[in-house]
């Protein structure tokens, strides 16, 4: 259990970094995760768990039918720049500070990290991919395995919802699942989600598909740390063509995905 | 905000014996029905021109950086405030250039309140960053709940017409857009190291060496959006392929992404958005 404390809200320096302040870095965090940890991580962020992840491509559709991605090698590219440089970095930023804030009852530095979370979604299928996902999230969660941080930070927030990362770091942290862990998967599950995205929707195994998740372990573990080390002013990326990926979705043609 | 003393000066630094400092700060009223200007403060190297131009969005207001550029431990702040009911723009001289520095970011703070019924335009030019630059720059802008706002950044990575690269950098660029106190839209643009590296994969940038971010807030922006997309579409398709972008229309605002194989591109497919958006011609001082 972690001894730090916090009753302030995040503030920043005029210069647009992050103040220094001690982070909550208890065994909490780097702790292995036990049986129930491990019951929790694989249920909630199991395709199977009901938040629709299936119906969201973060854009990799029109990227796809674009030409971008054609393959297990572009794919993998793909991917890698949005873990990298965009969504995956920054959701892990605030799923960690929204997990942390949880820990330490931080409720005004949790709201920020929330509103930060859903007001960064840059387009109107972003924006649905991360609400209506986060959205159900705590509705099955609340149902479920009870969240009473998460599910009180949805009442604060409503109408606006949680996003779904900020949601994930809630009930992680209610759950004390250890924070590394849940970024881990968090991440891995994302990854997985737009590989099974792509099977459907180009010419790609399944067998390719699982080279491609394997081959961004590595990935995955990097952004992971850096997210862990990085304060809620640190967000931000350069997945440009990412977002106007989920800009143009929005008149794609055919689609089988919202986003 | 904490002030730098002047440093002392170690032989491969440039010859700058003091780090450039400016606050600026310019407001409007409206009096009888017409904007007017309200206050005007200028501090440092931060110097703010009125000059008398009537293109029917009110008052214009030239930004003018008088160090020349920036560079790492410069620090600017510009204020602007619209009160209720007024119509103003707020740009800038020049395009601003950030130059290599041998220690720190420059910093760049720009802060904008608008007022109930009231309308600002934010069309800074372009922000030139070179290699070796830091910056670190935010842009917070506060609505009331029935304010219009028109806002873009463009920033290009060296200049492209000469084949320059931007290898390393330290660039973040934040927005935040609050309206009646409640933030509707944040933007965190963060490029750290080789920049060039970054912006060629196909999520990023696939060779993008600018790009640019544009945002308009009101209430009737949905409206908008099928002729905002028709002419982006226009603007890629005369650009070949030197120009991608995408609009999108959420929560009472507009966001547009832009990006180009250089600054012309990025120019050409952000002239013909931006009097779209504000409905008639940019400021003169765009005119090249």
């Amino acid at each position: 259990m972690t001894t730090a404390t916090r009753t302030t809200m995040v503030t920043s320096m005029a210069d647009g970094s992050a103040a220094a302040e001690p982070r909550c870095t208890g065994d909490d965090e780097d702790r292995a995760p036990d049986g129930a940890a491990l019951v929790r991580l694989m249920t909630w962020l199991s395709p199977a768990f009901p938040v629709g992840a299936f119906t969201y491509s973060h854009g990799l559709e029109w990227a796809i039918e674009d030409g971008t991605v054609t393959n297990a090698a572009s794919l993998e590219a793909w991917i890698g720049s949005v873990l990298r440089h965009g969504a995956g970095r920054t959701d892990a930023v605030l799923l960690a500070e929204a997990w942390r804030a949880t820990r330490v009852r931080d409720t005004l530095r949790l709201t920020d990290a929330a509103d930060l979370a859903f007001a960064l979604q840059p387009s109107r299928e972003r924006r649905l991919e991360a609400g209506a996902q986060g959205k159900a999230f705590v509705t099955a969660v609340a149902a479920t395995w009870e969240a009473p941080t998460l599910s009180a930070l949805a009442d604060d927030l409503a109408p606006t919802p949680v996003a779904y990362a900020v949601a994930v770091g809630v009930a992680g942290a209610d759950h004390a699942i250890p924070l590394g862990a849940l970024l881990e998967a968090h991440l891995t599950a994302f990854v997985a989600n737009l590989v099974s995205a792509a099977v459907r929707a180009v010419p790609l195994g399944q067998t390719d598909g699982q080279r491609v998740i394997r081959a961004l372990t590595g990935v995955v573990a990097e952004t992971a740390g850096e997210a862990r080390a990085a304060a809620p002013d640190d967000v931000g990326g350069a997945a440009l063509r990412a977002d106007i990926a989920s800009m143009k979705h929005e008149t794609q043609y055919t689609r089988l995905f919202r986003s | 905000m904490t002030l730098h003393v002047m440093t002392p000066i170690v032989a491969d630094e440039p010859p700058r014996l003091q780090r450039a400092r400016g606050y600026g700060r310019v407001s409007f009223r409206q009096t009888d029905g017409r904007t007017r200007l309200e206050d005007l403060v200028q501090e440092g190297s931060a110097k703010i021109r009125l000059p008398r131009v009537y293109d029917g969005r009110g008052p214009v207001a030239v930004l003018l950086n008088t160090a020349g550029g920036i560079t790492g431990g410069d620090h600017l702040v510009y204020e602007a405030g619209w009160g209720p009911g007024t119509s103003a723009t707020v740009t800038a001289q020049a395009a601003e250039r950030i130059y290599r520095r041998a220690s720190g970011v420059g910093r760049v703070e720009n802060r904008l309140t608008v007022g109930a019924g009231a309308e600002a335009f934010w069309l800074p030019q372009e922000t030139i960053v070179f290699d070796r630059a830091g910056l670190a720059r935010t842009l917070e802008v506060d609505l009331a709940p029935d304010a219009r706002f028109t806002g873009c950044e463009m920033v290009v990575m060296g200049r492209t017409a000469m084949g320059e690269d931007v290898t390393t950098l330290s660039l973040t660029d934040r927005w935040r857009i609050r309206r009646n106190g409640r933030l509707v839209y944040a933007d965190a643009l963060r490029f750290h190291g080789d920049t060039r590296a970054i912006l060629s994969g196909g999520a990023t940038g696939r060779g993008a060496r600018a790009f640019a971010s544009v945002v308009q807030v009101a209430p009737d922006v949905a409206d908008r959006l099928d002729a905002v997309r028709d002419g982006l579409e226009a603007a890629i398709a005369a650009s070949n392929g030197r120009l991608e972008a995408g609009a999108s229309v959420f929560d009472g605002l507009m966001s547009v992404r832009l990006i180009a194989a250089d600054g012309q591109a990025l120019r050409a497919g952000m002239a013909p958005l931006l009097e779209r958006l504000i409905d008639g011609a940019l400021p003169r001082v765009w005119a090249l």
